[in-house]
């Protein structure tokens, strides 16, 4: 997927797709919702779509942004995900791991 | 900027000796490629290799850096034939993992016998892609390290031991 043909909620999503762009790895952006909570009809009325999916990895990744304190409600909607869907790969990228990265990535060497 | 060491030389040494120990027993009777990932891998490649108690060929390769260009490209390609080789790849430091799977999957396309992955640092938590490393020196906390061929803006790669900077470039 082009980063110029997708529209990112937030820009540091932008940033990691062309982090990937950069190093050939195919992604898609939000390809899937994933159902969190149910309910008394066994409706889905919470669901969690992470931002990226690699497919030749099968990894989801969730880019997350906030601070560290303002993640509870993300962290909930993980240990969701990650109960109700245990064979779903994700990983949480927090806006810390991002700057490191794009720092370090864009150091001199 | 940088004050005790994280891992000073003598830890170095021990793990480095540790590494080429094993390596040479898992390649007991082969002749491996060991092959370098230009820059800050050399001074690591270089102590491994002489740690070794088995022949070995030293070569080296390098890649664009993010920022560098649309995409990331082999810069200096290998010398020494891969196909039906032994391949160790030594790279400095492994955190995404997205520079090594590309490297990986390049090497892979030219059928080595086999191929490990050997890593002076370690950086499980920031992984992205899983690879599987072989052979690591240390895994590191969320620091940035300069020293033993590790560089700042350039700086400090001259260092005999592995230090913390005390800010990440910007």
């Amino acid at each position: 997927m082009a980063v110029s043909r997708v529209t990112f909620a937030h820009a540091s999503e932008a940033e990691l797709a062309r982090l990937f762009d950069f190093y050939r790895v195919d992604w898609q952006y939000e390809p899937r919702s994933f159902p969190i909570a149910w309910n008394e009809h066994g409706r889905p009325v919470e669901f969690f779509t992470p931002d990226f999916y690699l497919p030749e990895h099968d990894i989801y990744i969730e880019l997350t942004v906030a601070k560290p304190a303002r993640n509870s409600r993300k962290n909930r909607k993980l240990r969701l995900l990650r109960s109700h869907h245990p064979c779903v790969n994700v990983k949480l990228f927090t806006r810390r791991d991002a700057e490191r990265v794009f720092s370090r990535l864009k150091r001199a060497s | 900027m940088i004050g005790d060491p994280l891992f000073d030389s003598e830890s170095i040494a021990g793990r480095v000796a540790a590494i080429a120990a094993a390596i040479s027993h898992d390649y007991s009777g082969k002749r491996p490629l060991m092959l370098g990932l230009l820059t800050a891998a050399a001074t690591f490649l270089g102590d491994l290799a002489k740690g070794l108690s088995i022949p070995c060929d030293v070569d080296f390769i390098s890649v664009t850096n993010y920022g560098d260009g649309e995409g990331i490209v082999v810069e200096q390609d290998a010398t020494i034939p891969v196909a039906g080789r032994h391949v160790i790849l030594v790279d400095d430091t492994v955190d995404t993992g997205l520079r090594l799977q590309y490297v990986v999957k390049r090497l892979l396309e030219r059928a080595p016998a086999s191929l490990a992955v050997c890593t002076l640092l370690d950086r499980p938590h920031r992984r992205i892609v899983d690879i599987e490393i072989k052979y690591r020196a240390f895994e590191v906390p969320d620091v940035f390290v300069v020293g033993y061929g590790l560089d700042y803006l350039g700086r400090y790669r001259e260092l005999p031991a592995l230090y913390a900077h005390g800010t990440w470039p910007a």
